[in-house]
């Protein structure tokens, strides 16, 4: 059943030729323009924690972390319940957020085949640079992590959309969310060039893995105990945010209004 | 056991007002007023595997939201509403496989993807076996002509194609009851009697119980023998429509066309204390007889000159009931 619904997404979105493109080279620019900033600013004699081979392996492979990571279901999920649009989702014997999770993963299917020559692209001009990890160890654990990574994304989108149960505008919290969770996931500049003083909170926070996570297994900037302490995190975070998922449904449903239909 | 038992069923609603401009909205960001408007009040009946009900009633009268309750998609505010066996704000999945909602104004069909899509996917949501899909799909398609409108893209259709959709989606599963919310609102006149043609078959073979709101009076005088009448919340009539049409109007309505006018005064001494209903056309009247008296009056009017029509009706639905929600507590309670 899921599989369908996954299926009906990627048709759905071929239909908006277009507007994926874009996005596309939307997803690949920003991480460029920011990987050019940073190797400027290495070759005028600042020292980073970074070397030059760790930012163009971070950004290179942000663009393909981050879109496999990101979800986009908030403000549909706030307007379905605001306009009643949920209603014919619940007659259904489905729960509603696998409506979501067959889009989520519809769109990113569809999006990866363009995605990867694109960044193929990008990596083949950077090759002098760019290391990836030849053990296939840090590949298993970047594989586990990232559908991780995704589930806490989507899941922590997923409950912020569902406060329209109370609120009646989501819409000001999303922003807030999308510009904070850019800024702590690591989206705009590696977690790791934040002063050391805030590396606690770093860790402590929902955004690292969200995105950071994988990929600071992939730039090999992790000991072996900061690896285990970050997949508890993730794995903590996963089953926090399905509990509140599970009870703000439990609650929400009780005072949805059903308007218009 | 009954499909439905409804006891004393109530539905508030909270809501705050507002206070008119931006003054009312600032007001507001600091102290509501909270309000609470009843929707449905203390509403009892039962319904029968196998009947069509209608509901009648005029905008905001509770309908819509004693049938979203009956669905699980509101939460009651206080009695109970048991459902096939189920409390439908429950929302088991045993339960909702078993029951359709189709909303005149709302749909479940995916925009971009022609209707086939849909059906795959809810072949897959209720676990429907294949050959049964393929039998329900081509009985379906075929009633409602729309075998060739499977793979267009719904976008595409138009309204009354895509109420057809609707209903083919809805009834996939076979719904042992299906609730329907102003099935043919903005549906042309072929369109919507198709569609009654359609409900009517599907109640009948199939013995789905089914429960319409409507505004149009024909879709409740052609499909439901037993109507509901819901007003404020409450239920006023719980019967047969035709008890309906006896007990609020307990005339008929006597029309004739003269050859020529006829003058006032002899009208006035032929008809008595006849009321006279308004006609557009002056060589036409129009006359609410009661029942009794209507042979009498017919001989009366036949005399009064060269009639070129004459023509003896019950008066219509509609206009009863318009006139019940007009002066509320007119008919009796219940049948």
């Amino acid at each position: 059943m899921f599989w369908r619904m996954v299926i009906m997404n990627v048709m759905s979105t071929i239909e908006y030729r277009a507007s994926f493109v874009i996005y596309m080279v939307n997803v690949v620019a920003t991480p460029l323009i920011s990987l050019l900033v940073w190797l400027t600013v290495s070759e005028q004699g600042v020292a980073l924690p970074y070397d030059r081979s760790q930012f163009v392996t971070y950004y290179v492979l942000l663009s393909v972390v981050s879109m496999l990571t990101s979800t986009w279901l908030a403000p549909f999920v706030a307007q379905a319940i605001r306009l009643g649009g949920l209603s014919s989702h619940l007659l259904r014997p489905v729960p509603y957020i696998a409506h979501f999770a067959g889009n989520n993963l519809g769109e990113k299917i569809v999006k990866l085949p363009l995605l990867l020559p694109l960044v193929a692209l990008v990596a083949l001009f950077f090759r002098a640079d760019l290391r990836l990890p030849t053990q296939p160890r840090d590949w298993l654990l970047f594989a586990l992590a990232l559908p991780l990574a995704a589930a806490v994304a989507f899941l922590l989108d997923f409950v912020i959309g569902s406060l329209a149960f109370w609120m009646q505008d989501v819409s000001g919290l999303v922003r807030l969310k999308n510009l904070v969770g850019a800024l702590l996931a690591g989206q705009l500049v590696p977690l790791a060039l934040f002063p050391p003083q805030a590396a606690g909170f770093l860790e402590a926070q929902p955004f690292r893995y969200t995105l950071s996570f994988p990929l600071e297994l992939l730039t090999g900037s992790l000991t072996p105990e900061a690896t285990a302490r970050g997949f508890a995190w993730q794995v903590g975070y996963c089953v926090g945010l399905w509990a509140c998922y599970r009870l703000l449904w439990r609650y929400g449903l009780r005072s949805y209004a059903a308007t218009g239909a | 056991m009954p499909a439905i038992t409804v006891d004393n069923l109530s539905k508030t609603y909270r809501y705050h007002r507002k206070a008119p401009g931006l003054r009312g909205s600032i007001a507001g960001l600091f102290r509501r007023q909270m309000l609470e408007t009843q929707a449905v009040a203390d509403v009892s009946f039962t319904v029968e595997a196998g009947e069509i009900v209608g509901f009648l009633g005029p905008n905001g009268a509770g309908k819509t939201t004693t049938l979203k309750m009956l669905c699980g998609l509101l939460y009651p505010s206080d009695g109970q509403a048991r459902v096939l066996g189920f409390t439908p704000a429950r929302r088991e999945p045993a339960f909702l496989r078993q029951i359709s909602l189709v909303m005149g104004q709302k749909t479940m069909l995916s925009w971009d993807l022609p209707a086939m899509e849909t059906l795959l996917l809810h072949k897959e949501m209720y676990s429907i076996s294949e050959t049964d899909f393929q039998r329900n799909l081509k009985q379906l398609a075929e009633i409602l002509e729309v075998t060739e409108l499977l793979r267009v893209q719904v976008r595409k259709l138009s309204l009354g194609e895509r109420m057809k959709m609707e209903l083919l989606t809805s009834l996939i599963h076979r719904p042992a009851l299906l609730f329907l919310d102003e099935p043919t609102i903005g549906l042309d006149v072929v369109s919507q009697q198709r569609v009654r043609e359609f409900l009517r078959d599907v109640n009948r073979e199939q013995g789905t119980t089914i429960l319409l709101t409507s505004h149009y009076m024909d879709d409740i005088e052609v499909l439901c023998p037993r109507v509901l009448v819901i007003d404020h919340g409450r239920l006023h009539f719980d019967g047969a429509l035709a008890s309906l049409v006896e007990r609020a109007a307990p005339y008929k309505v006597l029309s004739a066309v003269f050859a020529a006018p006829v003058p006032p005064a002899a009208l006035a001494t032929a008809l008595g204390e006849l009321e006279q209903r308004p006609t557009a056309d002056p060589l036409r009247i129009s006359l609410a007889v009661p029942r009794e008296q209507v042979a009498d009056v017919a001989g009366r009017v036949l005399r009064l000159g060269r009639v070129v029509d004459l023509s003896i009706e019950e008066v219509p639905v509609e206009e009863i009931i318009r006139a019940m929600f007009r002066a509320p507590g007119s008919i009796g309670a219940r049948a």
